[in-house]
């Protein structure tokens, strides 16, 4: 990362970090329980990795979170606010910002004009103030727009601004989703599997960058990655799931002793496992 | 948040400042043509040009709802009709047989677009339900319900066999149906086609910035996340719902514009259909206004112009071209001006479909990426 973190922060101190309390939810398709009572908080300012084998649920959990899954039981609180009281446009901002796992890139439009949604909840404005141009529509959209390029450079996309975002490799298109989540001011991040299809040196980088957002930018981050790799090395805490249970919820070290959760991850294979639900 | 005002405007890179000045240049050489042409052009083929700026208002309303908003609709004839009635209820004095306020013009005008909108707005809580063709077919039925309800309120929409008359727009000091001129440009007498003729221009550019004012702006940017991602949408803070039912309100408004245009196109005749597949606001139109936001690109403004220039321009210049004497040698075969455009925008659709999907509009980013290059 060569760009300036410093001023592409808002000091710390301005946002108010809260921490997120997941607090025994469910999530139910049909017949199968995709979360079976989980529990979990991420402390403010920490890296809290939730992982486990394809189909565990870290997918639903951030659903669950940013409100486009409803819950069968349980509360996820955000300081004092609970998740489930606002509609889900409301939830961004609350301060949650969300990168996607399955790229969510509007890919016809430029990679500002991407970023620049997250700003949609801090910003005010409906057609006719923008049809008509109006002066402080225009001040707050360029005001906006700096801060959003800002971000991208954070990111190391900067230089592609004006280009669609489809046209952007892979690695740099996960990297516009996350400028786009980070654009929303969050003071909590979830990001989805943030280093898939990227190589070695790649994973580094992303490894180096979501330290780089907790260190200049204070926030917490919920992280769901396979790469175990990256997640032990940055990690404060880890929470495992497996068939939508809770298996684990520790510091990194103690997690990758335990014996159930290196049972999931060795078992993962096994047939036995995708018949039972 | 902390700001640095000396810090460059990163998001506008340096090149800005030159596109800007050439756009800058383009619209008022653009402007100064436009407005030369009703001293060189004759009355007809005016008439053929207001025809497709009022294709093309009402071709940009629809264009943003299903190019940038990703909501289908074949109602757009619908709203067209409703925004010539309301014109001609505000704007006329009305009569024994008429419904009218006789509103100051403008005002009527304004109000005419304003209740469009509205209308395209009660619509809301169907075209949030349904999606894609669903919602198309649900929005046709409105097509029907105006051609019922304009036949059933004669009061209100004019009979179907003669109508009801609406006033031209008048500006204090300047009367767009102005009958007895006296104002002159290059020698030429600026009667009431040369006015409507500028007005017409006017309203269309006024429609297209307006539009690119929204469109590049936060408005745009959540009816184009709503149209790719409605979860992803809602994460970034964008009420699906609500960014649905504005963009119908939107697109309808346009619709609105476009059907008081039509009104004043017709010389201020406001006459229903007298059939619902057949006129001015049935079925057939609400299928031209899809064909030009097809051919001109889904969701590009400047392409709508240009397919109204095709599907609303084409079917009108072809008997001009053909000269008034060899009329009757056209008409007698199958194949009138009006068959000849079909068939000409019926292949165009497929062609652009099965091979340039993004219309004329991509056509022209395509070219300008070769010149570049
Ligand atoms: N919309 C849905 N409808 C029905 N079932 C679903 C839906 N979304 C997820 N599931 C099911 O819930 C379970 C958990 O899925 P989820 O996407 O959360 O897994 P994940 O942990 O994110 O896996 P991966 O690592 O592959 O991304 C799976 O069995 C999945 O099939
Ligand atoms: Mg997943």
């Amino acid at each position: 990362m060569t760009a300036t973190p410093a001023a592409a922060s808002p000091p710390a101190a301005t946002r108010n970090v809260k921490p997120l309390q997941i607090e025994d939810i469910s999530v139910r398709f049909g017949g199968i329980l995709a979360l079976d009572s989980v529990s979990f908080t991420v402390a403010p300012g920490t890296i809290h990795a939730l992982i486990g084998p394809n189909g565990a649920g870290k997918s639903t959990c951030f659903n669950a979170i940013t409100r486009i899954y409803p819950l069968a039981s349980g509360r996820i609180l955000l300081g004092d606010n609970d998740l489930a009281s606002v509609p889900g446009h409301r939830i961004a901002s609350l301060g949650v910002g969300r990168a996607f796992q399955n790229l969510a890139l509007v890919d016809s439009a430029t990679v500002i004009d991407n970023v620049m949604l997250g700003r949609y909840s801090l910003t005010k404005g409906g057609f006719l103030s923008y049809a008509v141009r109006a002066p402080w529509t225009m001040k707050s959209e360029r005001r906006h727009a700096d801060r959003a390029a800002e971000i991208c450079d954070f990111l190391g996309v900067g230089q592609h601004l004006h280009r669609p975002a489809g046209m952007l490799s892979y690695g740099d298109q996960k990297r516009v989703d996350i400028a786009r989540a980070l654009a929303v001011e969050p003071t909590i991040l979830l990001l989805d599997e943030p280093a898939a299809g990227m190589n070695a040196s790649e994973t580094a980088e992303m490894s180096e960058l979501i330290r780089d957002i907790r260190d200049e930018l204070g926030i917490s981050i919920l992280l769901v990655e396979h790469d175990m790799g990256l997640v032990m090395g940055i990690a404060d805490r880890v929470t495992v799931l497996d068939f939508g249970r809770r298996l684990a919820d520790d510091v990194p070290a103690a997690v990758q002793k335990d014996p159930e959760v290196i049972r999931a991850y060795l078992g993962s294979d096994d047939d036995e496992r995708q018949e039972t639900p | 948040m902390s700001e640095t005002v000396a810090a460059p405007i990163t998001a506008r890179p340096a090149g800005a400042r030159k596109t800007l000045l050439l756009k800058t240049i383009g619209a008022l050489a653009l402007g100064v043509v436009v407005f030369l042409l009703p001293l060189y052009l004759s009355s007809q083929y005016l008439l053929v040009l207001m025809w497709v700026f009022t294709g093309a208002v009402g071709a940009m309303g629809l264009t943003m709802l299903i190019g940038q908003a990703g909501q289908l609709s074949l109602a757009h004839s619908f709203f067209v009709l409703v925004g010539g009635v309301s014109y001609a209820v505000y704007a006329s004095p009305g009569d024994k047989d008429t419904i009218g306020f006789g509103l100051p013009t403008l005002l009527a005008l304004v109000l005419a677009v304003v209740t469009t909108g509205l209308v395209g707005a009660l619509f809301a809580p169907i075209s949030g339900r349904l999606r894609g063709i669903y919602l198309g077919v649900a929005s046709l039925s409105l097509v029907f319900l105006g051609f019922w309800l304009a036949n059933q309120l004669p009061s209100i929409a004019g009979s179907a066999s003669s109508g009801r008359y609406a006033p031209s727009l008048k500006l204090p000091g300047f009367d767009f149906g102005e009958q007895n001129p006296s104002l002159y440009v290059l020698n030429v007498e600026i009667g009431s086609a040369e006015r409507s003729f500028w007005l017409f221009a006017a309203l269309t550019a006024l429609a297209y910035v307006a539009g690119r004012g929204a469109l590049s702006g936060r408005v745009g940017r959540g009816w184009r996340a709503v149209r790719d991602n409605e979860a992803m949408a809602t994460v970034m803070g964008v009420s699906v719902v609500r960014q649905k039912a504005t963009a119908f309100a939107v697109s309808s408004a346009y619709a609105g514009l476009a059907g008081v245009m039509v009104v004043w196109w017709y010389s201020g005749l406001m006459k229903p259909d007298e059939a619902v597949d057949f006129g001015t606001y049935g079925t057939t139109v609400a299928i031209s206004y899809l064909a030009m936001c097809v051919i001109g690109g889904l969701g590009s403004l400047g392409g709508s112009i240009l397919g109204a220039a095709i599907v609303f321009g084409l079917p009108q210049l072809l008997p001009l071209l053909n000269g008034s004497t060899s009329a009757g040698s056209l008409s007698g075969t199958a194949f009138t001006p009006v068959v000849i455009t079909n068939l000409i925008f019926g292949a165009l659709i497929v062609l652009i479909i099965m091979f340039e999907p993004r219309g004329f509009a991509g056509l022209g980013q395509r070219i300008v990426r070769l010149v570049r290059r």
